[in-house]
Order: structure tokens, then C-alpha cells, then sequence
């Protein structure tokens, strides 16, 4: 595997070295903005820079904490004083707003030269090269729609299949309350409400979701249909502990885990963190795709990417399109993935042994719902609509959660928080 | 301002060229800061009023497109709870912050014991950073990790204490936190003041056998109104700023319920990428600034004048 | 169990001249007690870094520690892994003191002058100069990050500590000119005028007169500074290289929930190391802060 790499990371660069003229010479290096501070996403991108490393670049990096925000700032704060990173952490609809300032550095000759267009999957070549050219490399493919159920808890309703339906779901929950348990474990901060209910709106119908998430249609937003998702978000928090405000996202994971709650949806980074936990799939967990009324396979997508924007300097130039290919590389994408609980954002990798089983079903459910048309991009995890609805979704979402609003009056203040940021 | 005119022998003086060149040696000391903070203030904040009108989203745009941002900041609910959070989280910050800082003070003033050892315990908050306090109340506060589990664990299963989880409540969690961090600033500020106190005024009312509360009400309360304006002052600024803070604690939420507009500001400059409405947002800021410190620069000038009159 | 629910309650207490001994004991139970509640977040955290983080994560946040540790401070310092880096805290905190030192020393002497210039020489528009300063002092940092970052990257300082300590010393002038104004404009001008009749300049008076006088200001605008400068995050992060970062970055990282299982064990250490310097200059200064204050510097 690893001299398979090399050679093509080899025909890549001497690709690029053509069409950067006078770059040659250069020593290739680079300086990536990222907000992955800590704990497994940290090891994760140290894996990154060892690569890089090993294929001959100077590896620098700037992680910011907190929130991504932070991040942002940085990165406006960096872009607005002339000298903007090399490379940096973007996602979602974002990588488009960036590319049409121009500042982008173009990656169309790599691309082409590596064949990205045939291994990436469909529904991220459009969001990776937003209008026809590619300026972001692709890392992974996060599955948001999980549903992870306590084994223990499974045990205590006598039940081993995970639910289906929203139906079955709510059966199951009920039981489980009836046994004392906690039905539902969740956190209490804006994107894991959010992370919640795009999971329940795309259980209920995925052309719900495309027509609200993606395309942000006002009849959609305060449709029946988004009545009922919310109808069903009331019900679940309902099965919610009271203490859930202001929690982050991994002590419902644990709380899950360890059988005090029932079930908690979660995007798949839950996985690293069960891994450094030591929860084992089967004995602690169990994980199957959100239940789907329509009874075909769903899939929210979420992939994390890295932008590169136009550097001056000869060594930075080369140093891009060295990063761009040792993340495109089957080898980094591997072991990247396997940490992070994610799947390759390239199609050919073959999942081995050292992926967790949730993340095999990963993969085999987003080729089955690519077939049926049901793969769907993110909301609450900005890969859908730009960051300013996602927050005045955000809001309402949050608000009704937290308050005793009606399932009718959320839905028409969706659609009035749509109306407002155009 | 009644202390500023220079004794009048210098002037005088003040005709040989030397002494003219000598006269310019503080305007020269001062220039950098006039500069600097000239540059600082008015050109940011000109900077900012002109990104407000202006197209500019992800990045500065110098163009103009109207006072849209600034109407439609008025729709939006993360801006409009966040103002009035902070009109209600600012007046019963500054309030309780003053009396319990007042009250301190007063306590500390009873010629007590040990006061070096108490008086740092009670000021030491101010040192601990916005973001450090929100965690650590943060974990006070949460049920599942704080006082509603410590108390549990001792064996009351029936103990709940669900402040901050509580929209209604949260914002008086923030209160807390905010209370805790700058009261003994307060109380420091104003023990200062009282130490200043003429003490032949307080012999007086206690031979005429005024009680120690009329003495404080009538004697001592006036004579630190000054530092008062000073406390507000730092309050003021505290309470407008307030971000890590609450960032920290709550999140902003529960929902948006703690809420304010500097994470608004903050959200729209960054996160959302929308640089005209978050400028829009900051110079609203500047405008409800500007309305709120008026009156007090008002009664700061006032209470200037009529010490200096009466000195 | 706030303080303000307190308050009516311990004023009943406190009995009015008569019986003097069960005043003072009121007196001191009150001041305990307070003063326990004001120690109770700290009390937290210093528990915190001396337990096990399962522990703390199987009981409470609050706790006695039931197996003692001391590994947390050592982790903390020179161990954790801070933003892909296991250097611990300890490059994090010297880069703070590297731009924290200069930063507060400068703005405090900037400050000082400023402070004399405005108040005891004739100046005009002193006035609208000391109106337009404390302004300064209200402009909320999101406003002006990005005018400072065209400004920096104008001046050739972006993403150094130069730069960020450039930000705070223009912005912290503001407050040390208020703080320095509203002291030394209680500094009798007989002072000032006699230096002056003796034949000394503006440097002189200031060297001779004004800073022999000024001790007490100068720490409290000192360990203002200080605290504020060296708690500042905001700033930390947009403006500093991404190799020498001061601590507050590395704190933000440590203690941040949105990743890896959360070390609350030698984040708590973390918090406690970096809040030692504020805390030993006001535990130091506190007696001189109040002695300031009391020359007038609020008034």
C-alpha cells in the first residue's frame, strides 16, 4: 500500500510541478487551520501531518479551540490581513461562499491527474468543487442519522431487533420508561438538538427533509409533515432526563453506554469516543441507521474537508498540492477514519477489520441509499444550507425543545426564521 | 473637570520661547495616545458603521445597500432576547453586585479580625477569568454533575436543583456567576472610600446618638457617591461585554433564553459570515451605549461639580 | 443558597449597639459564611485536580477526593496534549508571561503620563480627550477584532506576540489613563507648582514628583492590567502564531466539551496553574489595591 502511494503521490507532484512553472525547487510545506484541538480528532490530524511528513513536506499546524467560530474568526481574521492559510478546516456550503471570493487556490489539475471525480462519492463532488472546480480535498464521510440503543436496556424490554419505524421507536421507548430507564439521552446545546430533529425530520420523509433542509421551501418548513416531526420531537423530550440543558455530547453517549438511558442519536464520532471509553459494540451498544417510515434506507451525510486558498509562496504552492493528495491517499484515509468513526470519503477503500462494525454498516447503508435516492446532506452540520439559516433554524429548534411551544407554532416559526435572513 | 485649570503663576510665566516649548511637552507626551486611541475608536468604529450599510457577507465589502441590517436585526429573535437579556441580567447585575459589595464593605468596616486574609478572599474572583468562572459554575449548577448530584449522593434522592436547566431561571444562574466574579471588586472599591470618610462627621452623629444605620445612610453613603459612579462605570462595562461568561455557562441557552447581544455580534461576524448585520448589531450596541452612559457621565459630572464646589 | 438571598436575612441578625458580643459574633458568622460560599468555586477546582477523573466523572464535579492524587499538576504542566502537541501548559504560560510583562508595564506607564499631562498641565480639549478614552474602555472586543487584524497585518505584526501585546497595550491605555487621571487629579497642585517655581520641566516633575507619589496607582493599574491581559481570549487566539499561543488558548482546549473523553482531573489543574499569577499579584498587591484606592484613584 505505502509504495503504491508513493509512486503516485510521485506522478502527482511532478503533475503539478508542470503546471506550477518556477515552483521547481520548492520545498514543499504547509500550515493548516484547524479547530481539532484534542482527544481522538487531534490524533486523528496528527496522523495527517506524519504523512505528510513521511512524503517529504514541512507539516505545520494552527488548531484553535472552543468553538468553531473561533476557528472562523481566525480564518477571517487571517483572509481580511492578506495572508490567508494554506489550508483550512471548511465545510458544507461554506467551501462554495469561499470559492466565489476568489481567493481559492484552484485543484482542478490534481483532480484530474488523481481521478477524484470517479472514487468521491456523488454527493460530495458537487460541495467539494462547487462551481466545477475543485478547492477542497474531501477527508471523510460522517453518517449523522445514527441511532445507538443500549444493549442492556434492549435486554430489559426483551427485545433484540432495534426499531424501525418512528412507530416501533416510540413502542419501544414507552417500555423502556415503564423499566425506569431514561428512553432518550440527549445533550443540551443548539447542534445536538438540531442533530435530533434532522434525524427525525428525514425518518418521517426524506422529501420533507430535501424540500425543508436543503431547498429551505417555506411550504415544507411549515407544512404537516414538519408538524409532525415535531410532533414526534415533543414526544421524545418527554422520554428526555430533566438535566439534559447545557450537557455536551459525550456524557449522553456514556450514559447510553453504560445502560442508564435507552437510545441516543448521534453522528458516528461517537465511535472513537466509545473506542477510548472501551465500550464494546454488542455488549455496551448496539447501532443501526434512525428509523425510516418510509422503510427505505436513509442517510444524512456529513463530511469533514480541507480548503486551500491562493499562497504566493512557491513552497506553500507545492506544499497544497502535496496535503491535497496525501489526504486523497486510500492509506490516509484509512487510518484517519478509523479513529474518527467516520468512512472514507473515497469510494474504492476497502473497510478492514480495523473498522468498528457500526462503521462497515456505515458504508453498506450509504450504498444502499444512494440506490434508492435517499442520501441526504446535513443541516445541522452545515453541509446544506448557508450558516445563517442554520442558526435561525438552530433557534427555533432549540426554543422548542426547551419551551412548552406547539408543534404548529414551531413549525410556522421555522418558516418565519427562513422568511427574516433572506 | 474643575481641577484642570494650571496654576495661574505659570501662565504668567509662560512667554519666554523655552517656556512655550515646554508648554507643548505635554501635548507631545499625549500625542501617541490621541493617535492611537483615535485610531482605535474612531476609525474602527467608522469602520464598522461603514461595513453596517453595506453588502458585505463573508468578506468587507465597500459598497452601499441602506439601513436594511439594521431593520432586520429587530426580527430576529437571538438578537431581540439577547437585548433584553441584557437590560434585565444588566440591572440586576449592577444592582446586586453594588449591594452586596456595599454590604461586604461595610461588614469588613467593623474594625474585623484577619481583614488582609478576608478581603483577598472576597476580591480574589475578579482575578479568575469570565471563562473560568462560567465552568466552574457550570459544574456547580448542573444537576447531573454538580450540587443536585453532590447533595443526592448524601443520600437526599429527592433533591433538585434545576436552576440553570430552566429557561425561566437560567438567566438568574448567569446572575450568580456575574455576582460572585465582580462583588468583591465592589466591596474593595468602596472599603477604599469608606477609609476615606471623614471621621469627625461620624464622631458627630454618633455624640448627637444617631444610630450606625442613619450613620451610614446620612453620613457615609453620600461621601462615597463618587466611587459609586466609578463602580457603575466598570459594571456597566462589564455587563455590556458579557460573552465568555455565558458562553461558558449556559451556552446561551437554555434554547436562546440566556442569550446576549455580544454572542449575537460575535455569531454574525464570524460564525454566520455575515459581516453588515453584525456590524449593524454592534453599532445598535454603540447607539445603547451611548444612550445609557449619557446620564451617568451626566451624574459623574454632576457629583464633580458639586464637590469641587464645595471644596 | 445565593448571596443575595442572604442579605435580609443577616440584616435582622445584626443586633443595633446593644448587646456588643452577640454582634460581633453575628458579625464574623456572616463574614465566614460569605466568604465560604466565595471560596466554594475555588474549593471545586483545587479538589478537582487532586482527584482520580474517574471519580470525578462517577460521583460529582463536587467532591472530596477519595483517592489523592497529584499527578493532575504534573500532566498539566508539562504533559497534556495541547493542540496536537503533549508539551503540557508550561511554553502556553511562558508565552503569556512573554507578552503579558511588557504589555501591562508599558499601558501603566503610558498611563501615568497620560494621567499627569491631562490633569495637571493646561491642555486643551483635556476634556473631550478623557471622554473619548473612556470610551475606549467600552468597546466590546468582537467589534474592533477584525479593524485590529487589517491593522496588524498593516503593520507587519500579524500572528506574533508583538502584535497581540500591540492590541493590549492600546486598549488597555485607555483604562490606565482613566484609572491614572482620576488618581493623580487628587495630587494637590502646590506640589506641582512649586516643582515648576524651582524650575523643573515636565519630566522632571513627572520623574521627581508624580511617580515618588504614585505607588499606590501604579500597582492597582498593574494588577488590573495584568488580570485582564492575561485572562483575555479572545485575542489570544485570532492574533498570536499558531506555535506560541498564550494560555488561555491552551485552557480553551483543554477544558473545551466537544472532544476526546473530557480530563476534568488536569483540566481543573490546568485552570488552577494559569490562575496562579493573577492571583499571587492580587494576594501580594490587595493591600496596596485598597491603599490606592483610598488616594482617590476612583473618585
Amino acid at each position: 500500500m505505502t509504495k503504491l502511494t508513493k509512486t503516485k503521490l510521485g506522478t502527482t507532484v511532478a503533475a503539478i510541478a508542470l503546471v506550477a512553472a518556477g515552483a521547481a525547487g520548492a520545498e514543499p510545506r504547509t500550515n493548516m487551520l484547524h479547530q481539532w484541538h484534542s482527544g481522538a480528532n487531534a490524533e486523528a490530524i496528527q496522523v495527517l501531518g506524519e504523512m505528510y511528513e513521511a512524503a517529504g513536506g514541512e507539516w505545520n499546524q494552527t488548531a484553535i479551540a472552543g468553538h468553531t467560530s473561533n476557528t472562523i474568526a481566525r480564518l477571517r481574521a487571517d483572509v481580511i490581513s492578506g495572508s490567508p492559510p494554506a489550508a483550512v478546516q471548511l465545510k458544507g456550503p461554506e467551501i462554495g461562499e469561499w470559492a466565489s471570493t476568489g481567493l481559492t487556490a484552484n485543484l482542478n489539475a490534481l483532480a484530474e491527474a488523481e481521478g477524484w471525480e470517479d472514487v468521491v462519492s456523488a454527493e460530495l463532488v458537487s460541495v467539494m468543487a462547487p462551481h466545477g472546480e475543485w478547492v477542497a480535498a474531501p477527508m471523510n464521510i460522517h453518517r449523522i442519522d445514527w441511532m445507538w440503543a443500549s444493549a442492556s436496556a434492549m435486554d430489559a424490554i426483551g427485545e433484540t431487533e432495534l426499531p424501525t419505524t418512528w412507530d416501533q421507536f416510540n413502542d419501544y421507548a414507552a417500555r423502556m420508561a415503564e423499566e425506569g430507564i431514561i428512553p432518550v439521552a440527549h445533550g443540551g446545546q443548539d447542534w445536538i438538538d438540531a442533530t435530533l430533529f434532522e434525524v427525525i425530520v428525514q425518518g418521517i420523509s426524506t422529501d420533507l427533509y430535501r424540500d425543508a433542509f436543503v431547498d429551505l421551501d417555506l411550504d415544507a418548513l411549515q407544512g404537516e409533515d414538519m408538524v409532525a416531526a415535531f410532533d414526534q420531537l415533543r414526544l421524545m423530550v418527554g422520554w428526555m432526563d430533566p438535566a439534559f440543558p447545557g450537557r455536551g455530547w459525550e456524557e449522553p453517549l456514556n450514559m447510553m453506554a453504560q445502560g442508564e438511558a435507552g437510545f441516543y442519536f448521534h453522528g458516528d464520532w461517537a465511535i472513537g469516543t466509545m473506542n477510548a471509553a472501551g465500550y464494546v459494540y454488542g455488549e455496551d451498544y448496539l447501532c443501526a441507521g434512525a428509523p425510516m417510515n418510509s422503510g427505505e434506507p436513509g442517510y444524512i451525510l456529513n463530511s469533514d474537508s480541507v480548503v486551500f486558498f491562493e499562497q504566493s509562496d512557491p513552497d506553500f504552492i507545492e506544499g497544497q498540492a502535496l496535503l491535497a493528495s496525501t489526504i486523497m491517499t486510500p492509506d490516509f484515509q484509512t487510518v484517519f477514519n478509523v479513529a474518527k468513526g467516520s468512512i472514507p470519503a473515497r469510494m474504492d477503500v476497502e473497510l478492514g477489520d480495523e473498522f468498528n462494525p457500526c462503521q462497515h454498516r456505515s458504508l453498506a447503508d450509504l450504498q444502499a441509499a444512494t440506490e434508492t435516492d435517499t442520501v441526504v446532506l446535513s443541516m445541522a452540520h452545515n453541509m446544506s444550507v448557508p450558516e445563517r439559516f442554520r442558526r435561525a433554524m438552530f433557534t427555533v429548534i432549540s426554543e422548542f425543545i426547551t419551551s412548552d411551544m406547539s408543534s404548529e407554532d414551531a413549525a410556522r416559526a421555522m418558516a418565519e426564521a427562513v422568511i427574516n435572513e433572506y | 473637570m474643575s481641577n484642570l485649570p494650571p496654576p495661574p503663576a505659570f501662565k504668567a510665566r509662560g512667554k519666554s520661547r523655552a517656556a512655550r516649548i515646554a508648554q507643548l511637552i505635554p501635548m507631545v507626551v499625549l500625542l501617541p495616545t490621541i493617535i492611537t486611541t483615535g485610531l482605535y475608536i474612531f476609525v474602527f468604529v467608522g469602520w464598522n458603521i461603514y461595513l453596517s450599510v453595506s453588502t458585505s457577507t463573508l468578506l468587507p465589502v465597500y459598497d452601499y445597500a441602506g439601513f436594511d441590517a439594521y431593520e432586520r436585526l429587530w426580527r430576529n429573535p437571538r438578537w431581540t432576547t439577547g437585548v433584553w437579556n441584557l437590560a434585565f441580567f444588566g440591572v440586576l447585575y449592577i444592582v446586586l453586585s453594588t449591594v452586596v459589595g456595599v454590604f461586604l464593605a461595610i461588614l469588613m468596616d467593623q474594625k474585623v479580625k484577619a481583614e488582609n486574609l478576608l478581603r483577598s478572599i472576597f476580591l480574589y474572583p475578579i482575578a479568575i477569568s469570565f471563562v473560568v468562572t462560567g465552568t466552574t459554575w457550570q459544574w456547580i449548577l448542573n444537576p447531573s454533575t454538580g450540587l443536585e448530584a453532590f447533595v443526592r449522593n448524601l443520600g437526599w434522592d429527592e433533591f433538585t436543583f434545576t436552576l440553570i436547566t430552566n429557561r425561566e431561571t437560567a438567566m438568574y444562574a448567569v446572575v450568580i456567576a456575574a455576582v460572585w466574579h465582580a462583588s468583591g471588586f465592589v466591596m474593595v472599591m468602596v472599603l477604599a472610600a469608606l477609609r476615606g470618610v471623614d471621621h469627625d462627621m461620624v464622631k458627630a452623629g454618633q455624640i448627637d446618638g444617631a444610630g450606625m444605620m442613619k450613620i451610614y445612610r446620612r453620613i457615609i453613603l453620600p461621601s462615597i457617591w463618587p466611587v459609586m459612579i466609578s463602580v457603575l462605570i466598570i459594571l456597566l462595562q462589564f455587563a455590556i461585554k458579557t460573552f465568555d461568561l455565558v458562553l461558558a455557562l449556559t451556552h446561551g441557552g437554555p434554547g436562546i433564553s440566556t442569550t446576549f447581544p455580544a454572542m449575537f455580534v460575535y455569531d454574525r461576524l464570524f460564525a454566520a459570515g455575515q459581516l453588515s448585520q453584525g456590524a449593524a448589531a454592534a453599532v445598535w450596541m454603540l447607539i445603547g451605549l451611548v444612550i445609557v452612559f449619557l446620564p451617568v457621565m451626566a451624574l459623574a459630572w454632576v457629583v464633580r461639580r458639586q464637590r469641587g464646589g464645595a471644596a | 443558597m445565593s448571596v443575595a438571598e442572604n442579605i435580609p436575612d443577616l440584616d435582622r441578625k445584626r443586633p443595633i449597639g446593644a448587646k456588643k458580643l452577640a454582634g460581633r459574633i453575628a458579625l464574623y458568622t456572616t463574614l465566614i459564611i460569605l466568604a465560604l460560599f466565595v471560596l466554594m468555586p475555588l474549593a471545586v477546582i483545587v479538589l478537582n485536580s487532586l482527584r482520580v477523573n474517574e471519580d470525578i466523572l462517577r460521583e460529582s464535579f463536587i467532591g472530596w477526593p477519595t483517592r489523592i492524587t497529584f499527578e493532575n499538576w504534573g500532566v498539566a504542566w508539562s504533559e497534556a496534549c495541547i493542540n496536537a502537541a503533549c508539551t503540557g501548559v508550561r511554553p502556553y504560560f511562558w508565552a503569556s508571561i512573554l507578552m503579558v510583562v511588557p504589555a501591562t508595564l508599558i499601558s501603566t506607564a503610558i498611563g501615568l503620563i497620560n494621567g499627569f499631562a491631562l490633569t495637571k498641565w493646561k491642555m486643551p480639549f483635556a476634556g473631550v480627550v478623557f471622554v473619548c478614552i473612556t470610551i475606549g474602555v467600552f468597546l466590546p472586543p468582537q467589534v474592533v477584532l477584525l479593524p485590529w487584524a487589517i491593522t496588524l497585518s498593516a503593520l507587519g505584526l500579524s500572528q506574533s506576540l508583538a502584535g497581540l501585546a500591540l492590541v493590549h497595550i492600546i486598549q488597555g491605555t485607555c483604562f490606565t489613563t482613566l484609572f491614572c487621571r482620576n488618581y493623580l487629579i487628587n495630587l494637590p497642585d502646590d506640589l506641582i507648582k512649586a516643582a515648576r517655581i524651582d524650575g523643573a520641566g515636565f519630566f522632571r516633575t513627572f520623574w521627581k514628583i508624580v511617580v515618588p507619589l504614585s505607588p499606590p496607582i501604579i500597582i492597582v493599574t498593574i494588577i488590573w492590567q495584568f488580570t485582564f491581559i492575561w485572562n483575555e481570549f479572545l485575542y489570544a487566539v485570532t492574533f498570536a502564531s499558531s506555535d506560541f499561543r498564550p494560555i488561555t488558548a491552551a485552557l480553551m482546549s483543554l477544558n473545551a466539551d466537544d472532544t476526546g473523553v473530557s480530563e476534568y482531573g488536569f483540566g481543573s489543574a490546568a485552570v488552577l496553574i494559569a490562575a496562579i499569577p493573577p492571583l499571587v499579584i492580587y494576594f501580594l498587591g490587595g493591600r496596596y489595591f485598597v491603599r490606592g484606592l483610598t488616594q482617590g484613584a476612583v473618585k
